[in-house]
Formats: C-alpha cells, sequence, structure tokens
C-alpha cells in the first residue's frame, strides 16, 4: 500500500528519473559483472601458471634432495627437500625424508622433534615409529627405542606392510643382538622365521642372525631350508658347515664345509675365511678319526678308545708334572685312571663295553678338567676336548 | 593522507540527481543495492587478493630464487633494490600506499566518508608485492586489508549511494579482504569490529559478514579450503599443561612489548628524519633485513609463512626458533619504519609462532610428559602475540580457533592470549595502532577505548519519586491542593490506561484559570503523553524528551506501570559532569 502511495506521489518526471536510474544501476552491476568476470579470468590464469610452478619446483628440489641424501649428503638434502616442502606442504613422504636427512645429518634433536611432530598427526605411522626407534637407538635410549619399535610392527605400513614388518622385525633383531639381549632376539628371529615365505636369501639372513643370538640349532634349520633351493648358495652351505659344527655335529659339518669348498663361489670368500673354513673342515675330519662312534666294527672301535686314552692319560701326567701341589679335582682324576688297568688289551675292550664306554667318559672328563687346570689343549686333546661336549651329537645328522 | 577531493570523483548519477531526489524517488535504493554490493566487493576483494598473493609468490621466486638460502649475495641487493623502487614509487606516485593499511582504513572510515581512491588500491598492490616478494620482512594481511576496502570505497562511489552507506564500505571491502587472505571469515570480521569499527554496529554486521562471506569462497575456490598452515594435532593432555601456556602468555607478553617499543621508538625518529632520505629507507632496510637473511637466517625475510609451517611442524630446534623470533622483531621493526609498504599480521604471526614452538620444543626436551604437540604451543603462540601486540583479545581466540579448526584448544588459547593481553596493556597502556596514529599527526578514535567504554544509562541518574502522583479522574481542585502541599514544582498524573503526564504547576494553574475547579483533570489535559522509559536504557535517550517535559519517569520492566523512580534535566546532566 505504502509502495503504491509513494508512486503515486512522484510527479511524471520523478518518474522518469527513477526508470532512468534504475537502468543505470543495472547497467552498474552487469558492469561490475563483467569486471568480476574478467578478473576471475585473469586470476585464474595467474594463479594456474603459479600452480604449475610450484609443481615443478617441488619436483625439481625433491630429486635434488634425494640425490643429496643417497650421495651422504644430508646437509645440501635438507635444504632441498625444505625448498621441495615449502612448495609441497602436504606431501609426506618429503617430510620423512627431510626428517631422515636431519637424522643422517647429525641434527639428532630437531630430527626428533620432527618426527615427534609428524607421529602426533599420525599416531600409528609404522614408518616414523621405525625412524624414532632408530633415533633413539642412536641416542642410547635403549627403552625408548624398543617400545618404538614395538609400535613401528604394530603400526601402519603403505602397501607392502607384510614385507615392512619383517624388515622391521629383523632390524629389532639385530638391536638386540647388539644390547646382548639374545632371548628377546631370538624370539623376535623366531617370529619373522614362522611367518617368512620360503626364500633362500631370507632364510640365510634370518640364519645369520640367530646364529649371532646364539641359537646354532634354528639357525642350522633354516640354513638347511636354504640349502633346500637351487643353485645352492654358498653361504647356506657355510652357515650349515659352521652351525653344525658349532653344535659339535661333525659329521654333517664335515659335508656341509666339504660341498662349500667344492662350491665355485667358495674362492670369492675373503682369505682369512677360506683359511678358517678349511681348518674347520680338517678339525672335523680329525674329529671323525678320533671318535670312537657306534657305526665302527669293534676292533677299530677299541683301538680309537686306546689312543684316546694314551692320549688323555699323557696329557694328564704332563698337567701334573706342572703341579707343585696337585689340586683335588686332578687328583680325583688320577685315581680313577688308577682304577683302570694300566695294561690294556684291545681284546679285553672289544669284549667289554661298559669298560669301553667307563674309558671314553674318563678321557672326556680328563680333557675337560686338565683345560681348565692346565690350559688349552692342543692337537688331539683339542679335538677331544671338542668330543667331550656333547659326544653323543658327533655323528648325529 | 591527503583529503581527497570527493566531489571530483562524483559519477554521471549525481550530477542529474541529488540525494534528496534519491531518497524520494527510490528512498529503499541504498538499502537493497547495500547488501547486492556487499557481495560484489566480497568477490572483487576475494580475487584481487588471490592475486596479490600470487604476484607476492612470483615476485619472491623472480628475485630471491625459489630456495632462497643464506650466503647468496641476491638476499643482500634484491631487498635493497626493491626497497629504492618502492619508496620511490611511494614517494612519488602512490603516497598513501605507506604505511600497513589499517590505520589508513580507520581514516577513511572516520576522516574521509570511506574515501580510498583507486590509485591508492593500485599503489598499494603494486608497492607491498614488491616489497613483500622481494624480501621485506612484511605481510600481505594488512595491504589486502585496505585493497578490500578500497575496491568497496570505488564501488560504493560509483553507485552514487549516500555519504553516510559510503563511509560505511570502508569496513566492509576491508573484512573482505583480511578474510580472503587469512582465509578465515570469523577472525577477519571480528578484527574489522575490533579494530576498525571499535563497536557492534547492526546497520553493518550483515553486509561484514556477507562480503567476508563471498571473499573466503573466492580465496578457497583457488587456495582450497585447508587454512593458510597445515595445522598438526592439537592436544591438551594434561590439565598441568596449562602451567606452560601460561609460561608462553607471559612470554609474549614481553614479546609484545618489546616489539611495540622498537616500533614506537624507530619509526618516529625514521619519519622526522629530511625528506631525502624517504627515498633511501626502505633500500637502506631492504639491506640489513638482506644482511641477516645472508648471514644466516633467510627465514626472516618475507612474510614467513612457510617457516611458520616448519616451526609448526617441529622443524626447529627450541634455540633457533628463539633467535628467529628476535630477528624477525628487528627485522620487521626496520621494514615497517622505514615506511615500506606492508602488514603486521604476518610478522606478528611468525614471531608468535617462533615464540611459542621454542617454549614447546623446550619444555617437550626437559618435561616430555608435561607438554602437548609443537604445533599447539606455535599455534597459540600466534594468538598470544596477535592479543599482546595488536590488541585485539576476541579476534585473536578465535584466530586460532578458526585456523585450527581445533575447539579443544580454547583454554590455552584463552589464558595464554589473556595473560598476554593484559600483560602487554599493563606495560604499554597506548596500542600499536594508535601509536602509528599518533606519530602520524591523526586523532583517530581508539578502538580500545571504545570497547572498554562505561555507557552511562538512565538507572545512574534516577532519583525516587519525590514528586506528587495524581491519578487523572481527580479534579483540578485536587491535584492543586495535592501539589501546594508538597510545594512540588512538577508532578505526575497516573491516566486511566497507564499512561503518564508529566504537568507543571503553571500548568495546573493554567488549567484552573480556564477550566471549573471540578473539571477531571485527564479532560484537561493535551494528547501527547509521557515516553516509556526503562532503566537499563542509555542516559542519553532521554535528553530529547526534556524540552517538553520537566521530568521523565523511569518505569520497571517487570511490572508494567511500576514506576521505579524519575530523572530531571537537572539529574542528567549532573551524572554527566561526574565522569
Amino acid at each position: 500500500m505504502s509502495v503504491l502511495q509513494l508512486r503515486s506521489a512522484l510527479t511524471p518526471e520523478e518518474r522518469q528519473q527513477k526508470q532512468k536510474l534504475i537502468i543505470r544501476d543495472s547497467l552498474a552491476l552487469l558492469s561490475l559483472f563483467a569486471i568480476v568476470v574478467v578478473l576471475f579470468f585473469i586470476t585464474l590464469f595467474l594463479f594456474h601458471s603459479f600452480s604449475v610452478h610450484r609443481q615443478e619446483l617441488a619436483q625439481r628440489w625433491r630429486t635434488r634432495g634425494e640425490g643429496a641424501l643417497r650421495a651422504g649428503k644430508p646437509m645440501a638434502a635438507i635444504d632441498a627437500l625444505r625448498s621441495a616442502l615449502a612448495y609441497a606442504p602436504d606431501d609426506e613422504n618429503l617430510q620423512i625424508e627431510l626428517a631422515e636427512a636431519l637424522a643422517a645429518a647429525g641434527r639428532t634433536q630437531e630430527a626428533v622433534a620432527y618426527f615427534n611432530t609428524l607421529l602426533d598427526s599420525r599416531p600409528g605411522s609404522g614408518m616414523i615409529n621405525l625412524q624414532l626407534a632408530r633415533l633413539a637407538a642412536k641416542q642410547g635410549e635403549e627403552a625408548a627405542a624398543l617400545e618404538y619399535y614395538e609400535t613401528a610392527l604394530d603400526g601402519t605400513w603403505e602397501g607392502d606392510g607384510y614385507i615392512r614388518r619383517r624388515e622391521v622385525r629383523l632390524e629389532l633383531a639385530q638391536y638386540l643382538i647388539e644390547r646382548k639381549r639374545y632371548d628377546q632376539a631370538r624370539n623376535q628371529l623366531l617370529i619373522a622365521a614362522g611367518n617368512a615365505p620360503d626364500d633362500a636369501g631370507l632364510e640365510i639372513t634370518m640364519a645369520a642372525l640367530l646364529e649371532k643370538a646364539q641359537d646354532p640349532g634354528n639357525a642350522l634349520h633354516l640354513y638347511k631350508k636354504a640349502i633346500q633351493h637351487r643353485p645352492v648358495r654358498i653361504d647356506a652351505l657355510l652357515g650349515a658347515g659352521r652351525t653344525t659344527y658349532a653344535l659339535g655335529r661333525y659329521l654333517p659339518a664335515k659335508d656341509f664345509l666339504e660341498r662349500a669348498l667344492n662350491h665355485p663361489d667358495f674362492e670369492k670368500e675373503p682369505a682369512d675365511l677360506q683359511l678358517q673354513y678349511r681348518d674347520m673342515l680338517s678339525d672335523a675330519d680329525h674329529i671323525l678319526l678320533l671318535y670312537p662312534g657306534p657305526d665302527l666294527n669293534v676292533r677299530d672301535r677299541a683301538e680309537r678308545i686306546l689312543a684316546n686314552r694314551n692320549t688323555a692319560q699323557d696329557r694328564l701326567t704332563s698337567c701334573l708334572s706342572t703341579k707343585t701341589v696337585i689340586p683335588p679335582e686332578l687328583q680325583a682324576l688320577n685315581n680313577q685312571w688308577q682304577q683302570i688297568p694300566a695294561t690294556l688289551r684291545r681284546l679285553q675292550l672289544e669284549q667289554d663295553p661298559e669298560l669301553e664306554q667307563k674309558i671314553m667318559q674318563l678321557v672326556y672328563q680328563t680333557e675337560e678338567v686338565t683345560s681348565q687346570q692346565c690350559g688349552t689343549p692342543t692337537g688331539n686333546d683339542a679335538l677331544l676336548l671338542k668330543i667331550a661336549k656333547a659326544p653323543e651329537a658327533v655323528e648325529q645328522r | 593522507m591527503t583529503v581527497p577531493p570527493v566531489q571530483e570523483t562524483e559519477t554521471a548519477p549525481q550530477r542529474i540527481l541529488t540525494q534528496v531526489q534519491l531518497e524520494k524517488i527510490a528512498p529503499t535504493r541504498d538499502e537493497r543495492l547495500f547488501l547486492v554490493l556487499s557481495i560484489f566487493i566480497g568477490v572483487l576483494s576475494g580475487l584481487l587478493v588471490v592475486s596479490f598473493r600470487v604476484a607476492i609468490e612470483w615476485i619472491k621466486i623472480l628475485t630471491l630464487g625459489s630456495a632462497p638460502h643464506a650466503g647468496q649475495f641476491r638476499l643482500l641487493f634484491v631487498p635493497a633494490i626493491a626497497g629504492l623502487i618502492v619508496a620511490a614509487l611511494v614517494q612519488l606516485a602512490f603516497p598513501a600506499a605507506r604505511g600497513s593499511g589499517v590505520n589508513q582504513t580507520k581514516a577513511a572510515l572516520y576522516i574521509y566518508n570511506g574515501f580510498i581512491s583507486f590509485k591508492t588500491v593500485i599503489g598499494k598492490f603494486i608497492t607491498s608485492a614488491l616489497a613483500i616478494g622481494s624480501g621485506h620482512s612484511l605481510g600481505p594481511e594488512d595491504p589486502s586489508l585496505q585493497i578490500g576496502a578500497g575496491v568497496a570505497s570505488i564501488v560504493a562511489r560509483r553507485l552514487n549511494l549516500s555519504r553516510q552507506r559510503l563511509r560505511l564500505f570502508a569496513p566492509i571491502g576491508a573484512a573482505a579482504g583480511l578474510a580472503a587472505a587469512f582465509n578465515a571469515p570469523i577472525s577477519a570480521i571480528l578484527f574489522v569490529i575490533e579494530e576498525v569499527i571499535g563497536r557492534w554496529s547492526a546497520a553493518v554486521l550483515g553486509s561484514v559478514v556477507l562480503s567476508a562471506i563471498s571473499s573466503v569462497v573466492v580465496a578457497r575456490w583457488f587456495w582450497g579450503s585447508e587454512p593458510i598452515f597445515r595445522i598438526p594435532t592439537v592436544t591438551l593432555r594434561d590439565p598441568r599443561e596449562l602451567i606452560a601456556y601460561a609460561v608462553l602468555g607471559i612470554v609474549g607478553g614481553f614479546a609484545a612489548l618489546v616489539f611495540s617499543k622498537a616500533l614506537g621508538y624507530l619509526r618516529p625518529r625514521l619519519r622526522a628524519m629530511p625528506k631525502w632520505t624517504q627515498y633511501c629507507q626502505s633500500g637502506v632496510a631492504g639491506l640489513l633485513v638482506g644482511m641477516i637473511g645472508f648471514f644466516g637466517f633467510p627465514q626472516v625475510m618475507g612474510p614467513g609463512y612457510e617457516v611458520i609451517d616448519q616451526a609448526m611442524h617441529g622443524q626447529f630446534a627450541w634455540k633457533l626458533l628463539l633467535v628467529l623470533a628476535l630477528l624477525k622483531i628487528l627485522a620487521t621493526t626496520l621494514s615497517f619504519s622505514s615506511g615500506t609498504p606492508g602488514g603486521m599480521f604476518a610478522p606478528t604471526l611468525f614471531i608468535g609462532a617462533m615464540l611459542g614452538a621454542s617454549v614447546g620444543s623446550f619444555e617437550k626436551l626437559f618435561f616430555p610428559h608435561l607438554t602437548g604437540t609443537v604445533g599447539s604451543y606455535a599455534l597459540v603462540g600466534m594468538g598470544v602475540l596477535f592479543a599482546g601486540f595488536l590488541r585485539a583479545p576476541l579476534t585473536s581466540v578465535f584466530m586460532v580457533l578458526e585456523v585450527s579448526g581445533n575447539y579443544s584448544i580454547i583454554l590455552p588459547v584463552i589464558l595464554a592470549n589473556m595473560i598476554a593481553y593484559l600483560l602487554s596493556r599493563g606495560l604499554q597502556p597506548v596500542p600499536i595502532f594508535e601509536v602509528f596514529t599518533h606519530q602520524d599527526g591523526l586523532a583517530l578514535p581508539s578502538m580500545e577505548e571504545v570497547r572498554e567504554e562505561s555507557e552511562l544509562h538512565l538507572e545512574d541518574a534516577l532519583i525516587p519519586v519525590q514528586v506528587p502522583i495524581v491519578k487523572g479522574s481527580q479534579s483540578i481542585a485536587n491535584a492543586g491542593e495535592i501539589v501546594a502541599a508538597t510545594q512540588a514544582k512538577a508532578f505526575l498524573v497516573s491516566l486511566w490506561d497507564g499512561s503518564w503526564y508529566a504537568m507543571t504547576t503553571g500548568e495546573l494553574m493554567s488549567f484552573s484559570a480556564t477550566l471549573t475547579p471540578e473539571t477531571p483533570i485527564e479532560q484537561a489535559l493535551p494528547p501527547e503523553r509521557l515516553p516509556i522509559l526503562f532503566p537499563d536504557l542509555p542516559l542519553d535517550s532521554a535528553l530529547p524528551y526534556f524540552p517538553r517535559w520537566p521530568l521523565l519517569p523511569i518505569m520497571n520492566r517487570a511490572t508494567k506501570g511500576t514506576i521505579e523512580g524519575i530523572v530531571t534535566l537537572e539529574d542528567v546532566l549532573q551524572r554527566y559532569h561526574k565522569i
């Protein structure tokens, strides 16, 4: 109503002015709209060219940074990766690479701070927890390192999570071995081995770690699995030889070491290692020649026992001669030898298996006690001492 | 800033129609256009601010390279040469482009009827982009604010709006410009209200919101909806952590003081130097800032957003963060005091973020179980400096909330910001923008004072009802007796419909001279009635009624017809005299 009243209050001239005003305002708004459209496209062009350039710069600096990191120039990598991040701030891999570069440059504090911040935004990230574990290990913070390793194992991994978790587990095992926490290391390795695919390289790696964790039995099991693969790898044969030897299983050790020494790659091994393995094979050979195994015929067995008795008695006599006061252990040993008939014949032994066993027990005991009382033995005494540690294992396959 | 020739800029419709004519033929035109133009202003401001930011980034890459680092000689000469060019442009072509832009926008609002020339907008765009892009330690937000206000002013002038409306467009554009620059509409709106307008005004609030939202929509179309910083996880893990935030508030308060004092000391001294030095002050400042970058700290050059981002993500150790904060204070003091166009927001946020991250990193190092993320501290630190230095406490709180998008940080933010604000206020009573205003010889209203003005209300001048109250049905003679008994000069008449009339004894005498004594007094009264006033209304709301009424009854809001007391002109004036 009021609008009508207003309209009616206008003179014809005013109405004309009002129409003109409406037209002018409409034109003004239209021109404003046109300006907005033009400005929009100019801004779009500027922005697009700028965005493309930013992407190029991010890629350029990333490539430089990664190259510097690979080339062992962490300081240059830090600068380059920081520059890349300025143009691609949301790139998570870049962030992790930068933190790695910081760690590699020895700027541990900054790296830890950076990784902690990354961890706050992605607390379940396996990669970030792994990096923090490495940094904690580097700083000697064992508890924190172990905690981060555990979190990394349970954490999320992109794409190849199964493989990355196993790698983390092996790295954790390695760290535990360094810290001499062999039981924990062994547990981690057995878990890893239980879930690992049948891959010779992997089996050899895990077996080597198990050896370091003082578990030659499980290591041997993995080496044996690795040997099943064709072509047989030299390190599998050497590992199997080494572990069987360490377990006192000289018969299979001899087999493995012989195969290893005949392997075409053996010559590629360092000379000192070659020598070591040859000595090992030689020892195994000799041990098998000394050992009165059950598979021998009665005669040979009796002869070996008599020879071993002589060796042990000589060692005891020699040891006693060095002592002014005879220690009770040696005295007890000597008394035991006194109870054995001084002149034993091969035939006597062939007919008395209990005596055979008694003499060999005494031989092993003599080698052990004399090694404690009179120092490390050499020659056949040393070999007998090795047999003494696990006589039943010598010919165990 | 010179007084703009408003008349010269008038457009064609103005020559044809005067404001009076416009009011007559299209009384609602201004109001309708006001809202439509707010959207246009928002969109235009958003586009200009995006272009402005892109221009800064392009200039930075072209002049300083894609990755400026210490030891590059260009860091020395690029800001110096750019400073010389910018100074020449400001002195010769764009004198109004000098400074940050906040005070210039306030001056436009309060002094120049909302006038900001097109030349100023262009000048601000070019000189600020050049200065900031070439490494001067300044930010793009305040220039964006002025560019937005300038766009609003130009658009409003073209449409021949009334002077009153024209004046209101400056804050509308300012909010749009700042919102686009910050990608945070609420903070921009609050800042304009806190720092430019000074009070909540319903007349302009709707348009401010509309323009700010429009500009942010445009900015987000280009930059994306993410805030300008990548915000890490923000948490308050342990209430004891508040102690750490309180420490941050104290550190921030002192840093704000140092920053203010440095600017307050250097700026007037440089301005007082001979005229010819104005041509080289920016160049020298650029050289000194460049030296800071050249000798190991290029992070302090430019606005430093990426450095803030890096600090938030724990990429620096606490000692380096502290050094960066101190050097940024120095670099910004040099750049800003030399008159180089550019803003204070980004440097303030930079310093705050560095201090916050430094405190956070320090505490994380020494009290690892007590503290949250370094990013939280950097974020709160930004708000702390904003509150302490720019003295916009409300904006500072909302800015952090808006930028972080996380409400859980509210407690630390409020605590730290308020400590910094109160500390800074106690140590430096005059806010920095007001310091600049005084240095520039202007007398703009102090927004802090405006905010804290204690408005007087009618209840402050209220006195008990000491005058007689007569019913309208009583006779004139009866009323005369009552008034004579009390010797009052005036009295109140209560009428049957609940309305009131205040009558002087002279008026009563004139009635008794012309009417019979038995005449009910309500029959003698003219049709007008006393206004209905309540105790909580502003004291000045009573003033228009005193020429007509000898006294005014103040009614109770809860019980209709109950008088709480009365006020007289004398009481009101006495109350004003007591201030």
